[in-house]
């Protein structure tokens, strides 16, 4: 059919726009509208916000301003530690996730399918749950007083009480081990769609030549999951990126903005100081990072991935 | 067949993403129109030039626990006297309320009329859309409000809202404990006391199961700590009356020091403290003195009193028997007594409907509900004075409040200073962001005991001179 159709526009007739053709872009109609209402117009406004003092009823126009003061360095200036918090918290939360995850997944696939499915409802749990929710329940474990959850076990093994939200010391390391702890459920099933789809050939064969669990999973398992690992931690980076919620309700950014992310501080600039335009060029800033880093991810680990 | 019910259904769908979206000012629109007609139908005989049919939307949270339902019966109430005046009332809690109205007045949708805490004021400003309201509103009905509270609702010579309360904040104690060791709660509420007697008294409450003193520190309460000591020790405001900026001055390191020793103490807990547990702890008898504390906190040891009484499982776990005394606050430096208060409002605001005669309108509506007895019924909840001549000839005070910390609340009230006038909505806005970008963060790292006073000190200083200059900062002593 579509060498027919090769063939004869080669020959110079026109391409027939048939009633199947019609059908098909109406269903796509449905996607495209939603796809350009709430993505590509905010996105747009975003971009064309950013050169604007936002006001309501008079917004003027200021070009790069936005952008200036968001890049100009000064050390009262939030951007860049926000921008470092925010990298930070990727590098530890994305691979160590990745990690977490990917072994949960192997050690939950030998078990029958009925016991695999009880242990992916009980991973994908905490996603369900609001992240509010979430928050609240994070705040009472870790509640500073040595009567807090956390610090009682660290009694338990002679440990002093911490400050966990309240010390520069371990703020940030108590927003990271939130997130390591409650966020695995949709990397976990991933994890485990790939693996079944690993021929059981390559496992036969490597007990046949003898090799030991880990050795079939760094030789077998590993790159032959390569592609989820390259998805997940693209999208693990995106979302790690975007990581407003957790800031917001557990620390506020404190203590010495040690936890302020970039997503709080584009949330305070748009909602606590009617900085529209400057939360705006923030956003696109925070965009074009994102993309950068989503290439150079593919660059690196996707050298030998068909993906 | 099958491609028409697939596209009817993605049709359906897509409409049903939209739906959200329209304006819901077209039903209102029909509902005032058939109003008008009723109205319009009602009046034919007296009139034939009836008014014409409006809608004021009102935004507002839980001011009290009673308000939302409170609010709903005024209109009802007002809607009798102004036929042709519909009022719709926008519910929110205090957790969304400022999100939601800033996300609505950025959109160019904000309620007519909105609740705010004075402090936000400025950013309303800057952003075009509250309004002066002295040009729709009678001069003799501005004159009811007490133009201390007014003037937290002006920026630079302009009204641009009405106050609802001036709320004090402070400090609050278990009154039974500390009379039990011997301290004069009534001279220390008549009196004040200075920072040196107050540090003699969380001593002397301090046991090994208690401290003397606690304070909500945690995240972004830290201000709270800052703002209300600052008031005893000449911070009253972020700038004097020649405009300068004060929290670089010698005071701001006096203080500074005061929480450190304190924090090192053992007095006080030396870790973060959540807001909902300091009252608590204080209940249970870990605490003596908490903070921050305001009058209406009687009502809720009044209530768990009841409740330990009845023992019917509603009082606070582990909670004793104790009677609430509202404390002023220690003073330093030898600054005169004062106390921290903020006024919280409503303001009118534009959007895209917004008109001369709506504005009339708004105004009708938003002077009915913050004077006479509506704001007098919502004060007696709150345990505070009225801040218009008409809400405290309507006042008849509940029986039963303790008339020491009745005294003492009053007095605090007298005693808040109002901001300077001629404080621009820039200045405002720059010592928000300085206040919460800078000062809060390097205090919260004073309480954690990771920096002194002096190094959080001369930050705050640097960051203020590059936000406001150094020649707009004060520089030696206040007061």
């Amino acid at each position: 059919m579509n060498e027919t159709k090769v063939r004869q526009l080669k020959n110079g007739r026109k391409l027939r726009f048939t009633n199947e053709d019609l059908w098909g872009y109406i269903f796509i109609a449905a996607a495209m509208i939603i796809f350009c209402v709430f993505t590509l117009y905010p996105v747009f406004n975003a971009i064309y916000t950013s050169f604007l003092e936002y006001k309501p009823f008079g917004s003027e126009f200021v070009g790069l301003q936005n952008y200036v003061d968001t890049l100009k360095y000064s050390k009262f200036n939030l951007f860049y530690k926000a921008a470092l918090n925010t990298l930070v918290y990727t590098a530890v939360v994305v691979p160590l996730s990745l990690l977490i995850s990917f072994t949960v997944a192997v050690m939950i696939l030998p078990f029958s399918k009925k016991t695999q499915s009880v242990f992916k409802a009980v991973y994908y749990l905490p996603g369900v749950a609001s992240g509010v929710a979430l928050s609240v329940v994070w705040l009472w474990l870790y509640d500073s007083s040595p009567d807090g959850l956390f610090n009682q076990l660290l009694g338990f093994f002679g440990i002093p009480a911490q400050n966990w939200l309240s010390s520069t010391k371990t703020a940030m390391l108590s927003l990271m081990i939130m997130a390591l702890l409650s966020s695995h459920g949709t990397q976990i099933i991933t994890y485990i769609a790939a693996l079944l789809g690993i021929d059981n050939s390559y496992f036969e064969a490597a007990e046949l030549d003898g090799a030991t669990f880990f050795q079939k999973v760094r030789f077998i398992v590993w790159p032959l999951v390569k592609p989820t690992t390259l998805f997940l931690m693209v999208t693990g980076v995106i979302g790690s990126f975007q990581v407003f919620m957790n800031a917001y309700m557990m620390t506020g950014g404190g203590p010495d903005n040690a936890t302020t992310m970039i997503g709080l501080l584009i949330y305070n600039n748009a909602f606590e100081y009617g900085k529209y335009g400057l939360a705006c060029a923030q956003a696109i800033l925070l965009t074009i990072v994102i993309a950068i880093m989503s290439l150079f991810q593919f660059r690196l680990m996707g050298v030998d991935v068909e993906y | 067949m099958k491609k028409i019910i697939a596209l009817l259904l993605a049709c359906v769908m897509v409409l049903g993403l939209f739906a959200g979206c329209g304006s819901s000012q077209e039903p209102e629109e029909t509902q005032a129109q058939s109003g008008n007609q009723e109205t319009a139908g009602a009046q034919g005989d007296d009139s034939g030039d009836a008014p014409e049919e409006d809608t004021i939307v009102v935004m507002a949270p839980p001011v009290t626990g009673n308000y939302l339902a409170s609010l709903k019966v005024w209109a009802e109430d007002f809607k009798k006297e102004y036929p042709h005046l519909t009022v719709e009332v926008i519910e929110t809690s205090w957790g969304d309320h400022s999100d939601k109205l800033s996300t609505m007045a950025q959109a160019g949708e904000a309620p007519d009329i909105a609740e705010i805490s004075s402090g936000a004021l400025g950013t309303y400003v800057e952003m075009g859309v509250a309004i002066d309201i002295s040009q729709y509103m009678s001069a003799e009905r501005l004159a009811d409000y007490d133009a201390n509270a007014l003037s937290y609702m002006s920026l630079e010579g302009t009204v641009y809202g009405l106050p609802l309360y001036l709320t004090i904040q402070s400090i609050g104690a278990n009154k039974t404990l500390m009379e039990e060791l011997g301290i004069d709660v009534a001279k220390i509420q008549q009196e004040g006391w200075t920072y040196e007697e107050f540090l003699d008294v969380i001593k002397l409450g301090t046991t090994d199961e208690r401290f003397g003193f606690v304070f909500a520190n945690a995240g972004v309460t830290a201000s709270d700590m800052l703002n209300i000591f600052g008031a005893g020790c000449g911070l009253s405001n972020n700038f004097t009356e020649d405009l300068k900026y004060t929290f670089t001055s010698d005071n701001m390191l006096t203080l500074l020091s005061a929480i450190e020793e304190m924090t090192q103490s053992g007095y006080m807990p030396n870790y973060g403290v959540e807001a909902g547990q300091r009252m608590v702890m204080c209940q249970t008898g870990n605490a003596m003195i908490f903070g921050k504390a305001m009058p209406l906190f009687e009502n809720n040891f009044r209530t768990n009193n009841a409740a330990l009484d009845a023992n019917d499982g509603t009082a606070v776990e582990n909670s004793l028997k104790m009677d609430y005394a509202f404390l002023p606050v220690p003073t330093m430096m030898g600054c005169e007594e004062s106390c921290y208060g903020t006024v919280d409002g409503l303001i009118a605001m534009r959007n895209k409907n917004t008109t001369d005669e709506h504005l009339e309108n708004v105004l009708l509506f938003m002077d009915y509900i913050c004077s006479g007895e509506r704001i007098a019924s919502c004060m007696n909840e709150l345990y505070l004075d009225p801040v218009c001549q008409s809400g405290r000839d309507a006042l008849t005070l509940e029986e039963g409040r303790d008339p020491d910390n009745l005294e003492t609340a009053a007095r605090c009230i007298a005693m808040v200073e109002a901001p300077p006038a001629g404080v621009t909505a820039e200045m405002t806005a720059t010592a928000k962001k300085l206040m919460d970008e800078q000062i809060v963060p390097k205090f919260q790292l004073l309480l954690a005991g990771e920096a002194t006073a002096q190094e959080v000190y001369d930050h705050i200083c640097e960051a203020a001179y590059a936000a406001f200059g150094e020649e707009n900062c004060v520089s030696g002593k206040i007061g």
